[in-house]
């Protein structure tokens, strides 16, 4: 694609290609190379050659013996006369019999049909041939003067044009003129033809390979030209997204959290009693303040933290982990939430063995505190959040080693139909605006992008009313690149026509 | 037909209302270019009848993937086309015999009244690499032979071809309803290539002709010629009136090239008898073919 025009618009009126001009013989023959050729000719066969384009113009015009006869003759007002006829006949007469001309085949039946017999004046002849090209005249091609072996006796028509011309002199000018059969002229001009239609042939091969290559190059240009342009508009509207985009989340970020870190820390403050006394009620509310700012705070940072990763900017910093430990630290920090809402975390998941895997600490906990919190935020009162790691093993999830981390409750279970949706941002199963349970929907959509950004994969069971299963599997060492990627949306195609 | 003259600039000027220019034709220089019924969004399309010369140019290009058999069909065309009406074939080729600029085989006739024809077919060079020379190549074509490659692993190939004809159609200002494709299934003799009936599915999926071909064997060659030919004549004869203009009927037109034609063992013989025995290369004529 190129060109304004892109997007299916309008094309662009361009300089038309080689392709579609006519093409001239100079356009197809090197002319310092084809005078070569026939000046050898001349220099062989010792008659002069002329080769003139359709327009008339001379590419070549060689003259070998007759300078003398011919001048002689022109010096004679009516020699001059006929001499100036006899070569407008040549040159400019139609190429078909006529006007002091025959077929060429009359007398020699071999010659082409083509071939014109072109009787000078002065007894001498010429034969003239057209330059036929993808069956066009594009030019022609004249032999001559040679004296023909049937010339006996110079013709009245030379003699009468002066009293006063000297027919000895005449006669040794003649003699240095060549004498040739006529069939034998016309035997070296089929010869000399066939050699120009091959270098025609070749000249209008490299005319418009050259022609082509420069226009091809120049449309590469024009394109690329134009394809950096659209590149930097592009760019420069990233630009300005990009800044705009910094520029909202440091709003949201400051605009929101400042305020909101004042509510909560006003409010521990209070409850500590810096103020002076509270009453148990006015404690009570006060803390309801502070765990709602909490809340409120963990939601911006949630949402921070999904625009980060689906801007891309999330790097994943892997080092060695004890997956155990970590996963220790993640059910320590749900277990007054838990210990709050009478669900039971069942933790002990070190078992045997150590577990040292590759991974990005900070983003890994995240992941299972949020599988963690989700799990007791779906589970009711007297409820189990079992958590187990197992591995190393081979994982054929994954074709190669790996370790499993399983969150297990016996919450409210997800419908079947919904274990795909509920990875995608701000999904919540039950999205009315009465659900029973709170949050963005945000959670296990972090989770995904941190444990894909790790090469691992999550899934999820469930039965409905009996409680969920996710199994988060991970290789022991994580491919690179080691920065999260969010595939980009996919645009359906066109259909095929094959 | 090839205009001689930028379709912007052809648009932009008035017609004069001497004769011969009618109230469809313009006069420019010697030659009168009449224009078309149609109007496409580049502006008018022209079709070039250069009545001082009395000439008519059609273009016909050969568009497909690497491969396909582009040259070979041009190939074939040559050595069945009788010397009487058609040129050098003209091949650039890489040293590995991919095409590298494009191929040109002329064809040329004379037809009753006098006019001359000259229908040139080329061919893009088929490598991704050369998209820029197959935009130029596409420049003004008056209809598309598009070759596909029968075999099921080349599908994604012919699509993508596909694709990328239409756009340098679209970017050549090329109307999709009024420069007629043809498509060419070549290659039917493979093992892997699509059956009968996975061929008729793409046929209904559009409007393009499908002609199935096996081109180095010269099957389908001339069937895919003759109806490119057909389809391109009957768009420039809807749109500027050839049979009234110069009087060219389709008959004539077809016939002027294909009874010179080696049909023998085509689809064609019955409708366009070869000469007996078939021509050889005769002696050129003047100095040219």
């Amino acid at each position: 694609m190129s060109g304004g025009s892109s997007g299916g618009g309008p094309a662009v009126a361009r300089r038309e290609s080689v392709l579609q001009r006519r093409l001239t013989l100079s356009d197809m023959v090197d002319l310092s190379s084809f005078n070569e050729v026939v000046k050898s000719f001349v220099e062989l066969y010792r008659v002069g050659i002329k080769v003139f384009d359709e327009n008339g113009d001379k590419l070549s015009d060689v003259k070998v013996g007759n300078g003398d006869f011919c001048g002689y003759v022109f010096s004679f007002p009516e020699g001059r006369l006929r001499c100036t006829q006899t070569v407008a006949r040549i040159k400019d007469g139609p190429l078909q019999p006529g006007q002091g001309s025959r077929p060429t085949s009359q007398v020699d039946p071999s010659a082409p049909p083509g071939m014109l017999t072109v009787q000078c004046f002065t007894g001498l002849r010429y034969l003239m041939t057209p330059v036929l090209w993808e069956g066009d005249e594009i030019g022609r091609i004249i032999f001559g003067p040679f004296q023909p072996d049937d010339l006996n006796e110079l013709p009245p028509s030379l003699t009468e044009i002066s009293r006063g011309l000297d027919l000895a002199l005449l006669q040794t000018h003649l003699g240095r003129i060549r004498r040739a059969p006529e069939s034998t002229v016309a035997k070296v001009v089929l010869n000399f033809g066939q050699i120009l239609q091959s270098l025609v042939a070749v000249g209008q091969k490299t005319f418009l390979t050259t022609q082509l290559h420069v226009e091809a190059t120049l449309e590469t240009n024009r394109e690329l030209e134009d394809k950096n342009r659209r590149l930097e508009d592009a760019f420069n509207k990233l630009k300005e997204l990009d800044r705009l985009k910094s520029s909202f989340l440091a709003t949201v970020s400051h605009e929101l959290r400042t305020p909101l870190t004042s509510i909560i820390g006003y409010s521990e403050m209070l409850s500590e009693g810096l103020a002076g006394p509270m009453n148990s009620e006015q404690g009570d509310y006060v803390k309801t303040i502070m765990d709602k700012g909490e809340t409120l705070l963990k939601l911006i940072t949630s949402i921070l933290d999904i625009s980060q990763i689906e801007a891309g900017k999330v790097r994943l910093n892997f080092g060695p982990v004890d997956v155990p430990e970590l996963v220790g630290s993640a059910i320590s920090s749900v277990r007054p939430q838990a210990l709050k809402k009478g669900v039971t975390v069942d933790g002990k998941p070190r078992g045997a063995a150590t577990l040292v895997a590759n991974a990005d600490r900070e983003k890994l906990r995240q992941a299972v505190v949020n599988l963690l919190a989700n799990a007791v935020k779906f589970t009711a009162k007297g409820g189990t959040v079992a958590v187990s790691v197992s591995g190393p093993e081979h994982q054929e999830a994954l074709g190669e080693e790996g370790y499993q981390i399983t969150i297990e409750d016996t919450g409210v279970g997800i419908p079947q139909d919904q274990f795909d949706k509920i990875f995608e941002s701000f999904y919540q199963v039950d999205n009315s605006s009465t659900r029973e349970y709170g949050g963005a929907g945000i959670g296990l959509a972090i989770v995904k992008s941190f444990v894909e950004g790790h090469g691992g994969r999550i899934r999820v069971s469930s039965e409905l009313g009996r409680g969920s299963r996710f199994t988060v599997v991970l290789p022991m060492t994580p491919p690179t690149p080691r920065t999260t990627q969010v595939p980009p949306p996919v645009v359906p195609p066109d259909p095929d026509r094959f | 037909m090839a205009s001689g003259r930028s379709r912007a600039d052809q648009a932009s000027r008035p017609c004069p209302t001497r004769s011969p220019c009618s109230d469809r034709a313009l006069q420019t220089g010697s030659a009168v270019l009449y224009k078309t019924k149609g109007v496409s969004h580049a502006g008018l399309t022209l079709v070039q009848l250069n009545h001082a010369q009395r000439e008519v140019t059609v273009k016909i290009v050969y568009y497909g993937p690497g491969l396909s058999g582009k040259t070979t069909n041009l190939q074939m065309l040559h050595t069945r086309i009788s010397p009487e009406v058609r040129g050098r074939l003209l091949t650039v080729e890489t040293h590995d015999d991919r095409t590298l600029f494009f191929d040109l085989l002329p064809v040329f006739f004379h037809t009753a009244s006098g006019f001359k024809v000259k229908v040139k077919l080329f061919t893009v060079p088929g490598q991704v690499i050369h998209n820029a020379t197959r935009r130029i190549v596409l420049q003004n074509a008056d209809a598309v032979a598009f070759i596909a490659d029968s075999r099921r692993s080349m599908a994604s190939e012919n699509n993508s071809y596909w694709k990328n004809l239409q756009e340098n159609m679209r970017e050549n200002g090329l109307d999709a309803t009024q420069v007629p494709v043809v498509i060419q299934y070549n290659k039917r003799d493979l093992p892997e290539a699509k059956t009968d009936a996975e061929i008729d599915e793409v046929r209904r999926k559009g409007k393009e002709k499908v002609i199935g071909a096996v081109a180095i064997r010269g099957e389908g060659v001339l069937e895919t010629l003759h109806t490119v030919l057909q389809e391109a004549y009957r768009s420039i004869d809807a749109r500027s009136n050839l049979s009234k203009n110069i009087s060219l009927t389709e008959d004539e037109f077809l016939s002027q090239i294909f009874k010179n034609v080696d049909t023998r063992g085509s689809a064609l013989e019955r409708k366009y008898p070869p000469k007996t025995p078939v021509p050889p290369t005769p002696p050129p004529s003047g100095a040219g073919p």
